[in-house]
């Protein structure tokens, strides 16, 4: 190779190099959710996770995908803890390969939850000017019959945080306020679910006993 | 003199100029201790986490207890993670109880009664506070050939320490502590820091607190 065809690769190389820091900051949410501690309720539900919750991410809405400051993937996360989740707080949880609807009936589950993720907002020190990183994000959920039909839909909010800290960086900081936002997520339906007054009719219709159902 | 004993002098001599000067104050206010310790029981130490605008850093929580157990062996501190995952989601910051009274509430549920019975827990110590950066001064230019200048800045660290007995459901003690210190950085070709450890005074006078408290040797 000639000296001059090495300039030539090392000038190439070089504007790679710039051009692969002038993306946005990319976050895979990535964490260890606990199963919840709870009696659980004697039922076996469906849940079904589309799309739009499997594959989530969120970038800044005034601008493209690629032109946003961050994009944060928590599709994996959502499933993983949701997961778990409801896997403790039902006696059988069966995670469905087809969306609930007309035609489709199955004595094998009592109702199917399907969560959706409506919103989801962050904030940074270089923000607010306080220092600490965080992340809201706000559900929506559709309680269903196997065949589609509505028993209950509610909203839910969840939030989490984390200070600065030395020797950790913005990527490690937003990731740790979404597993902390999804574990205060988990917080929240739990204590949430059975006060739901729609909720609390269709589980005295499943004959689950009073003491499990929150007045 | 020997050698050695210059070598040693010229090592403390320079530890401790790479430390700046902190000054805290400890406040306590504890009852009901337990005078033969706290036998085979554990504690936990959780941080409070409700506050918008400031968290009490994990890693604190984590020096507070680990204070505690390297002073007294037979005293068993439960890792604050391994708690709040052991008991999810009753002590996240949602859901944790804010009062002694809430306990009893939390107990009715027969898992978590269950696991504080496996647990041993007798005491429950929130932990409230944090260091902040104060007022920053100085200034410093590096380029290829060093760095030239000055800088210094000061922290600040408030923490407040409330010990429930979980037996009891009750509360039965605070301790407060405060600490404040001046950090600075002169730079001659290399700058060096000289650190005042803010957060590690406060975590030593809040620690030592504890132990008095929960250990039938202090």
């Amino acid at each position: 190779m000639t000296s001059v065809n090495r300039r030539r690769w090392l000038f190439a190389l070089l504007i790679l190099v710039a051009l692969a820091g002038c993306g946005p900051n990319r976050v895979i949410v990535d964490g260890n959710f606990p199963p919840p501690l709870i009696e659980p309720l004697p039922l076996t539900l469906g849940v079904w996770f589309g799309d739009d919750f499997t594959q989530h991410e969120f970038f800044d809405g005034t601008k493209s995908r690629n032109e946003s400051g961050w994009v944060v993937t928590t599709g994996e996360a959502q499933v993983q803890m949701w997961d778990r989740l409801l896997a403790g707080l039902f006696e059988q949880v069966i995670v469905l390969n087809s969306p609930p609807g007309v035609g489709r009936s199955s004595s094998a589950v009592a109702a199917v939850l399907i969560p959706h993720v409506e919103e989801l907002q962050y904030a940074l020190p270089a923000h607010t000017q306080i220092k600490v990183y965080e992340i809201w994000m706000r559900y929506r959920f559709e309680l269903v019959t196997v065949d589609g039909q509505p028993i209950a839909e509610w909203t839910m909010s969840s939030y989490g945080k984390t200070p600065t800290a030395f020797l950790q960086s913005d990527q490690e900081a937003v990731n740790l306020a979404a597993v902390m936002a999804l574990r205060d997520a988990g917080a929240h339906f739990v204590s949430q679910f059975t006060r739901i007054p729609a909720v609390q009719g269709w589980l005295q219709e499943q004959g689950v006993p009073s003491e499990a159902i929150t007045p | 003199m020997n050698a050695s004993f210059i070598r040693t002098l010229a090592v403390c001599a320079a530890l401790s100029l790479t430390s700046a000067c902190v000054t805290s104050t400890v406040d306590e206010m504890t009852f009901n201790e337990p005078t033969e310790g706290i036998g085979d029981s554990s504690v936990v130490i959780l941080g409070r986490r409700h506050s918008s605008d400031y968290e009490t850093e994990p890693d604190f929580v984590a020096c507070v207890g680990d204070h505690i157990t390297s002073h007294d062996t037979s005293i068993r501190v439960i890792d604050e993670l391994e708690f709040l995952n052991a008991l999810y989601p009753w002590f996240e910051p949602r859901t944790a109880p804010l009062y002694p009274k809430n306990i009893e509430q939390l107990l009715q549920q027969k898992p978590v009664a269950q696991k504080m019975l496996a647990l041993k827990l007798e005491y429950l110590i929130w932990l409230d506070g944090s260091t902040v950066r104060t007022e920053g001064a100085g200034s410093m230019a590096c380029s290829f050939s060093g760095c030239f200048g000055f800088g210094t800045w000061g922290h600040d660290a408030n923490y407040e320490a409330t010990i429930w007995d979980f037996t009891d459901q009750a509360e039965v003690g605070q301790v407060n502590t405060s600490a404040s210190g001046q950090s600075y950085m002169p730079a001659v070709i290399i700058p060096i820091p000289i650190i005042a450890p803010v957060q590690g005074a406060a975590c030593d006078g809040i620690g030592d607190q504890l132990l008095e408290f929960l250990s039938s040797e202090y």
